[in-house]
């Protein structure tokens, strides 16, 4: 366990522009020559990564982010244009479709030329082909030529050739996307055993069921750059909680000049900290709200509190009258109340937390405040919330028919 | 993984990939230089009457496929072989290989092909009569290894350049038959002018047309000078072939 699998130092890769035919031939006598560089783009930079064996890593990011490049890069597909990349084990990569299947031939014919290419031939290959052909499990099909094959059927043969090398290192890239629901419960269950036996993953996934289901740790490129590492759980969640910020609409709010309002805002403190910065919380921990605001009127106004989700989707909205409680009066014209949630049963990922004072009627809603909260927490189960709940087995089941 | 191995399993495909789909498979290989030679015996013999003077002269249509054969050899693998590269974008993209595979392999089904095509020619060129030296097909075979190194020498630097530069294999078939008339294979090198004779020597092709006569048909002989010229050509072109193809293989993902 000393060395590591897959050490990437300084990692990046540049394209060279060509727009004009003139380019290519430009570029090709810079390239001879070594003459400088002119216009390139960058679409990885100064990437540092290391992998241990029997490590399982999620990338994730969004289209364009570099994610691919960056697993070409690791295969040895492409050059590095700065830094370097080693990978000190066997590799066994599926990157897009196809694994670089020749349409023309047959799926037997590029099962062997595959297998070919990761080093595997003559009597080796001839004992493994059938174990390869019952896993694609594509029936008559893999004497057809590879082009008469649905994209389902290529990622079968593809994911078939690399299950029977059992390399040191599998890298891929979005292919389980493709396959039916039988299929990829295959292959999930595959690298799941294939993790089990001390195999090293690199998955890229727009999926993050998959990512957290397969993978321990996470790396999340933004634009070329690595903008975060480290847990499944709470890089998938900054990425998911990034995309509900990116395509919420700016959230409707109640945007009144605070000066010479009867109610207003004064400071909002969560779990005791008044900070513009995101609350991060651990999942079923407690939650207090303290609102201080200011009444104009000499009464004591309505404390209304909404929990939404990044997104904007309500989650929780409460108000003070609902309950019969009335914020304490703690100076000239100000007004303190404060809520706890025990127990928060918000399931992980980014929310917000919006307060605003009400009339003491609790009809119009004056000034509003939002902070930010990030719930902690590694869990798979889907929503908002957490309900209650429990499994029933056995005897307990049919409770009716005691 | 063994680049041996890699370059047999291309060329398998290669092979496998001339005749895919025609029903008599493999025996086109053999049709194919029949058929052409009839069609040549035909037109040059029949009705342009040619032949050659001198004593001892072969017929012309040995003499002529003594050289048609390999320059055939030659010039396809080089127009084959200059999109090797490019024709497999698709994997190039996919699985780290080492490229040159690509290129051997073309080169080498061509080679493989057209040698023999030869062979069955110059059988049928003897049973008919013609003053085919048997006895030196064995040089005439050794004659390919230089052709060889020297076509994959060319073959590497065309393939790697038509990734960046993509005119190439468009001007190639007519460079091609340029070279091909540059050199002495229709013709021998007495009938041109005695001042413009010793520039056939700058055509690499021209020592190759007329050593495969001087050891099969024995029409002419082979120096060692030129021999030795011929055999250090090859090897600077490979040399400078291998050269280019590694200085420009980093890049060739990023120009397909």
């Amino acid at each position: 366990m000393s060395a590591p699998l897959v050490s990437a130092q300084g990692l990046g890769k540049a394209y060279p522009k060509v727009h004009r035919n003139a380019d290519r031939l430009r570029a090709l006598a810079r390239l001879l020559f070594n003459l400088g560089d002119d216009g390139r783009i960058d679409v990885l930079r100064n990437v540092d990564l290391e992998i241990m064996r029997g490590e399982s890593l999620g990338l994730i990011g969004e289209n364009g982010a570099g994610k691919s490049t960056l697993l070409k890069l690791i295969t040895g597909v492409l050059t590095p244009s700065s830094g370097s990349v080693r990978v000190n084990g066997t590799l066994g990569a599926l990157l897009e479709l196809g694994a670089g299947f020749h349409p023309d031939y047959s799926g037997r014919d590029n099962i062997a030329m595959a297998a070919a290419l990761y080093g595997l031939q003559g009597a080796e290959l001839r004992d493994r082909l059938p174990e390869i052909i019952a896993f694609a499990d594509i029936g008559d099909y893999i004497d057809e030529p590879v082009k008469h094959y649905s994209s389902g059927m290529v990622v079968r043969l593809g994911f078939a050739v690399i299950a029977s090398l059992k390399p040191d290192l599998l890298v891929t890239d979005e292919v389980l996307a493709v396959g039916d629901e039988s299929f990829q419960k295959k292959c999930v269950r595959w690298i799941e055993d294939y993790l089990a036996g001390g195999g090293t993953l690199i998955l890229v996934s727009h999926s993050m069921y998959h990512v957290q289901k397969l993978c321990r740790h996470a790396c999340w490129l933004r634009g070329g750059e690595i903008a975060m590492c480290g847990d499944v759980f709470d890089v998938t969640q900054a990425y998911l909680a990034y995309h509900e910020r990116k395509s919420a609409a700016v959230p409707e709010r109640v945007e009144i000049a605070r000066a010479g309002h009867e109610f207003s805002v004064l400071g909002v403190e969560l779990n005791g900290v008044d900070s513009e910065q995101p609350l991060l919380i651990d999942f079923g921990s407690t939650l207090r709200i303290g609102v201080r605001m200011r009444s104009r009127e000499g009464r004591a106004p309505v404390l209304a509190i909404g929990i939404v989700r990044a997104d904007g989707t309500p989650v929780y909205g409460v108000g003070s009258d609902m309950d019969g409680s009335v914020p304490e009066r703690v100076g000239v014209d100000e007004y303190f109340g404060a809520i706890e949630f025990a127990d928060m049963n918000l399931l992980p990922g980014s929310y917000a937390v919006r307060v605003h004072p009400m009339d003491p009627e609790g009809v119009r809603l004056f000034d509003t405040v939002e902070r930010a909260i990030v719930v902690r927490g590694a869990s798979r189960e889907f929503g908002l919330v957490r309900l209650g709940h429990r499994w029933l087995t056995g005897a307990a089941k049919n409770p009716d028919e005691r | 993984m063994s680049v041996a191995a890699l370059t047999l399993r291309f060329l398998n495909r290669e092979l496998q990939n001339r005749f895919a789909g025609s029903f008599s498979g493999g025996l086109w290989a053999l049709i194919q230089p029949l058929v052409q030679l009839a069609v040549y015996s035909f037109v040059y013999v029949r009705i342009f009457k040619a032949q050659l003077s001198g004593v001892g002269a072969p017929g012309y249509v040995a003499f002529l496929a003594a050289a048609l054969w390999p320059w055939t050899a030659f010039s396809e693998a080089i127009v084959r072989s200059t999109t090797a590269v490019q024709d497999n974008a698709a994997l190039i993209g996919k699985v780290a290989l080492p490229r040159e595979v690509l290129v051997l392999a073309s080169v080498a089904s061509s080679f493989l092909v057209h040698l023999a095509g030869f062979v069955a020619i110059l059988i049928v060129l003897k049973l008919a009569g013609q003053g085919i030296a048997i006895s030196g097909l064995p040089y005439a075979v050794l004659l390919f290894a230089p052709l060889f190194v020297l076509t994959l020498g060319i073959a590497l630097i065309f393939s790697a350049v038509q990734v960046f530069v993509r005119d190439l294999a468009q001007a190639l078939p007519q460079l091609m038959q340029l070279m091909m008339f540059a050199a002495p294979i229709f013709y021998e090198r007495g009938l041109l002018p005695v001042a413009a004779r010793g520039w056939l020597d700058l055509n690499p092709f021209t020592f190759y047309a007329e050593s495969f006569r001087a050891v099969l048909l024995n029409y002419g002989t082979i120096d060692s000078l030129h021999l030795l010229i011929a055999i250090v050509t090859a090897t600077v072109t490979l040399l400078i072939g291998h050269w280019v193809f590694r200085r420009l293989d980093p890049h060739f993902e990023d120009f397909l």
